[in-house]
């Protein structure tokens, strides 16, 4: 397959990811749905791997994927103590900084 | 290129992008999160089909196996079945405007690609720097091995920096106020 | 010669200084020493002037012009602070200073009961340095610095009681008619300028051959000074503020609105008279114009009942024959009208004040009466002095006022011209109606009995409220008529030398009359001469004219008197009279109630309109209209920040969707 074809289908990956982000109101989801796009860039990035025959590509995906699980740690962590104080996770309850 | 590696294409294609849906459109979390691994493990078969041995393996070892996994936890211990917390969405037309936007972000995106891209010759890796050439020779994860010890050192060894700050940064959340 | 006009100039100055910072501690005694000595010594150093002048024999060596100061020296325009020394201004320095001495020594005894009594004082001095100032300038600029100076000393002191809502008002008007003529003033000056050059006397009186005889702008020239004269001097048609003007003290009124100040207009005419000789068209106009008010003055003051306003009038008339006679191109006379008219026109305030200050501030001549037996003194020097203003023989105003008529009498039989004609006839009509109403106003106060009642006076706390009649004048007690005295004598004393003058005063002039060996003697005159030596046109008056025209104008001052005695000798009984011409009359002919209506109102309409209009309407909501719109603006940006994590995040898909776009359009 072409280049292309793995561009293009990174990028339907990276919208739908962003759309999660910007519907859900679930934290978790929305996290996921972040994940979902660190996946799609990890995908763009193995295609040019492939494609321009180069390791650059794939040492790029393994750097993200450290940061994506070190990421994942501590935003996970994050959402269980708010989940502490205030017993309700919906991101529009926490409108605080409303202007 | 083959017909066989474009039907298989295609059909992982349609499997991954079904299942980055699901991950979005289930109100359970759970199902979310199934959802997502079943979206990774399509991930990884693409990059078999791309040469990427060692990053296929580690995707499923590290993100599907260990990242979802936490995931999976925390989904469990925050009330799983509210799905979308609380029933009343405050912004009922953001969901429009994501979709519409999200839609024009791919059109454009794709267009983009279709037409101004091509990859010429002299940007390809040659000689010692050629995977391909280096895997046929050693094997895969040799290469990737190879590669990644004699350039990337140094984002190695920060990574593992990282790793142990964001052990520290769950070990401060995770205490008791 | 010596010129000692920078004494006769600063001496005032220093004592305003003084007074102005210090006279708030001073005492009384050195407030009259302070103020006396400046007047005092500036009288003597214009005495000195006088006779150094008079050591010098006739001709060019009387006029000394002394240059003080550079005061501005821009390129090729200088223009120096000068001060002239010539006859005219040797005459005029003699008079402000000298009826200005007389009449501070008067004050001091008149507002010993004020508590602004340096205030005024300071005011005062300050009056005598820019009088002065006006007179000695030697140059258009100060001549004009002076002329401002002295509307606005005029201003200080009309309106020196200030809590009194009328002084301030009529110190308003005084002020604002004055800067119309000022207005003149300076337009002239500019056009003075833009044919000369330069705007010294020298420079431009001397070298009158610039301006061509009977020319637009020497027209334009001559007319712009006179509508200056106009206004300063109370003629038609700036003449309101002179009545009003009356609400000042007494002392004020004699000096300021009777012996100096309102001739500034007459002293401006004869030194200019060099231009007024080239516009004959503006000579007329200064003719007619006195004669009209000089009549028109006669006729209000004919039926007045306050005495100050009475004599108000009779100021305006008598300027106008000043510049009646100016205008039949015999300024000596003008001039010589002027110093007599001095003298009997102080006694005259002066006198009125005596009485006002005898009976507590009352100055209605219906509650007056019979004080011939309980003020001597005063009622012989006003008698004088009305002796001397009804104009009859051998008292200072006959001598001046005859001058004047037979100048007219002798311009309308040389020029065959009948306007002339009328306007003598003008003149003996209105010599005969001042002997009228001077008499009716002598009769009024002096004879029959005393029809004041016991005139309640204002008592200490009245005055210190600020109550609005309070802040008048006068004793406190009750004013029955035997608690009326005689003034003290620093009051009377001047009286009695003004007095003196009325009567001998006149001989200054011409005694060309009477065909005796000493028909040369016309010291004022000859005196001036000099100066007015040019003027090609100014007649010789034939002894058959002379006679007939001073005979006229003695037989109908003798009707005048006439009347007024069988009217008015046993004392003035008012009766009303529901006359409309009477009322017309009474009431000043509504002129300024016309003002009223035609000027004042529609300038205030049109200024609350533009309040309305412009700073209502355009600059207050212009500004409000800029704080709501920077209010709507940002209240409604501020729906940007609802604080919902999504909506961001949707801003920044928004930013990233456009960059894509972007890259895509652009190909």
């Amino acid at each position: 397959m072409p280049l292309s074809a793995y561009l293009i289908m990174s990028a339907i990956l990276f919208t739908i990811g962003t759309i999660g982000v910007l519907v859900r109101r679930n934290p978790l989801i929305i996290f996921m749905s972040i994940e979902l796009m660190l996946n799609a860039v990890n995908l763009s990035f193995v295609a040019f791997s492939h494609f321009l025959d180069s390791a650059d590509g794939q040492m790029f995906v393994f750097i993200v994927l450290t940061v994506a699980a070190a990421e994942v740690v501590v935003g996970l962590a994050i959402i269980v103590s708010i989940f502490r104080t205030r017993r309700n996770i919906d991101v529009d309850e926490m409108n605080v900084l409303r202007g | 290129m083959d017909i066989g590696t474009t039907i298989t294409f295609f059909v992982l294609a349609i499997a991954s992008t079904a299942s980055a849906i699901g991950v979005i459109a289930f109100k359970n979390a759970v199902n979310s999160a199934l959802s997502m691994i079943l979206t990774l493990v399509f991930l990884a078969m693409f990059y078999l089909q791309l040469n990427a041995m060692f990053i296929a393996i580690v995707q499923i070892l590290i993100y599907a196996g260990a990242i979802m996994v936490l995931f999976l936890f925390v989904v469990t211990m925050l009330a799983p079945d509210q799905g979308d917390v609380g029933n009343r969405d405050p912004m009922v037309w953001q969901r429009g405007v994501a979709t519409t936007l999200g839609i024009i972000l791919v059109g454009a995106l794709s267009y983009l690609i279709y037409t101004t891209f091509t990859i010429s010759q002299q940007t390809k890796a040659t000689g010692a720097n050629s995977l391909s050439q280096v895997a046929t020779k050693q094997g895969d994860i040799q290469a990737f091995g190879q590669a990644l010890f004699h350039g990337f050192v140094f984002p190695f060894e920060v990574t593992s920096l990282l790793i142990v700050i964001a052990i520290l940064g769950a070990l401060i959340f995770g205490r008791r106020a | 010669m010596i010129n000692q006009s920078l004494w006769v100039l600063l001496l005032p100055l220093i004592g305003f200084v003084i007074l102005g910072i210090l006279g708030r501690v001073m005492s009384r005694a050195a407030i009259r020493t302070v103020a006396w000595g400046a007047c005092g010594l500036a009288f003597l150093f214009a005495v000195w002037n006088f006779f150094s002048m008079l050591g010098t024999p006739a001709g060019a060596g009387r006029v000394n012009d002394a240059m003080i100061y550079h005061w501005v020296i821009s390129g090729s325009l200088q223009i120096d602070l000068g001060l002239l020394l010539d006859p005219l201004s040797a005459t005029m320095l003699l008079v402000v200073t000298g009826v200005g001495l007389l009449i501070h020594i008067y004050a001091a005894g008149y507002m010993e009961d004020d508590p602004s009594f340096w205030r005024f004082f300071a005011y005062m001095n300050f009056f005598i340095f820019a009088m002065v100032l006006l007179v000695a300038a030697d140059n258009f600029l100060f001549l004009l610095v002076g002329w401002g100076l002295v509307g606005l000393a005029s201003f200080l002191l009309i309106g020196f009681w200030y809590q009194r809502r009328s002084a301030v008002a009529a110190a308003q008007k005084a002020f604002v008619i004055n800067v119309i003529g000022d207005l003149g003033l300076m337009l002239a000056i500019f056009l003075l300028f833009n044919v000369f050059g330069k705007i010294d006397y020298t420079s431009v009186l001397g070298n009158p051959g610039l301006l061509s005889f009977g020319s637009g702008t020497a027209t334009a020239i001559a007319l712009l000074l006179f509508v200056a004269c106009a206004a300063k001097s109370a003629q038609l048609p700036l003449y309101m503020w002179l009545p009003d003007a009356m609400e000042g003290p007494t002392p004020v009124s004699a000096l300021i609105h009777a012996a100096t100040m309102v001739t500034a207009g007459v002293y401006l005419v004869a030194r200019t008279h060099v231009l007024f000789e080239l516009a004959p068209i503006a000579l007329n106009v200064v003719a007619g114009i006195g004669g009209a008010t000089a009549l028109f003055a006669a006729t209000i003051a004919l039926f007045q009942l306050d005495i100050k306003r009475v004599l108000a009038y009779s100021t305006i008339s008598q300027l106008g024959y000043m510049f009646m006679a100016e205008g039949v191109h015999n300024y000596s006379a003008g001039i010589f009208h002027l110093v007599t008219h001095a003298f009997f026109k102080a006694l005259l305030f002066l006198g009125a004040g005596a009485v006002i200050h005898a009976l507590g501030g009352e100055q209605d001549m219906r509650k007056m009466g019979g004080l011939w037996s309980r003020m001597r003194i005063t009622a012989w020097t006003f008698l004088a002095a009305t002796f001397a203003i009804s104009g009859i023989i051998p008292f200072a105003g006959f001598w001046s006022k005859d001058e004047i008529l037979g100048s007219v009498l002798a311009q309308a039989t040389a020029t065959g011209n009948i306007w002339y004609y009328v306007l003598w006839g003008v003149g003996l009509l209105t010599a005969g109606l001042t002997a009228f109403y001077m008499f009716r106003l002598f009769f009024g106060i002096f004879t029959g009995s005393y029809r004041g009642g016991a005139v309640v006076a204002h008592t200490e706390e009245e005055e210190e409220n600020g109550d609005e009649e309070a802040a008048g004048h006068g004793h406190h007690g009750p004013v029955g008529y035997y608690y009326i005295q005689e003034v003290p004598p620093v009051m009377s004393v001047p009286l009695i030398i003004l007095g003196i003058l009325s009567v001998i005063g006149g001989f200054l002039g011409s005694l060309a009359l009477f065909n005796v060996p000493l028909a040369r003697w016309a010291p004022l005159p000859n005196f001036l001469t000099p100066i007015f030596s040019d003027v090609k046109t100014a007649h010789e008056v034939s002894l058959g004219l002379d006679w007939t025209s001073t005979g006229a104008s003695l037989v109908i001052a003798l009707i005048g008197i006439g009347i007024a005695w069988s009217l008015y000798r046993k004392g003035f009984a008012y009766k009303e009279n529901k006359n409309p011409l009477y009322q017309l009359v009474l009431h000043k002919y509504y002129v300024d109630e016309l003002c009223n209506a035609v000027i004042i109102t529609p300038i205030l309409a049109l200024g609350r309109f533009l309040n309305w209009g412009i700073e209502g309407g355009a600059l207050d909501n212009g500004s409000k209209g800029i704080g709501s719109l920077l209010r709507g603006t940002s209240s409604v940006l501020r729906r940007l920040q609802t604080g919902y994590m999504r909506n961001y995040a949707l801003a920044i898909l928004l930013g990233v969707v456009l960059i894509v776009i972007y890259y895509a359009v652009r190909g």
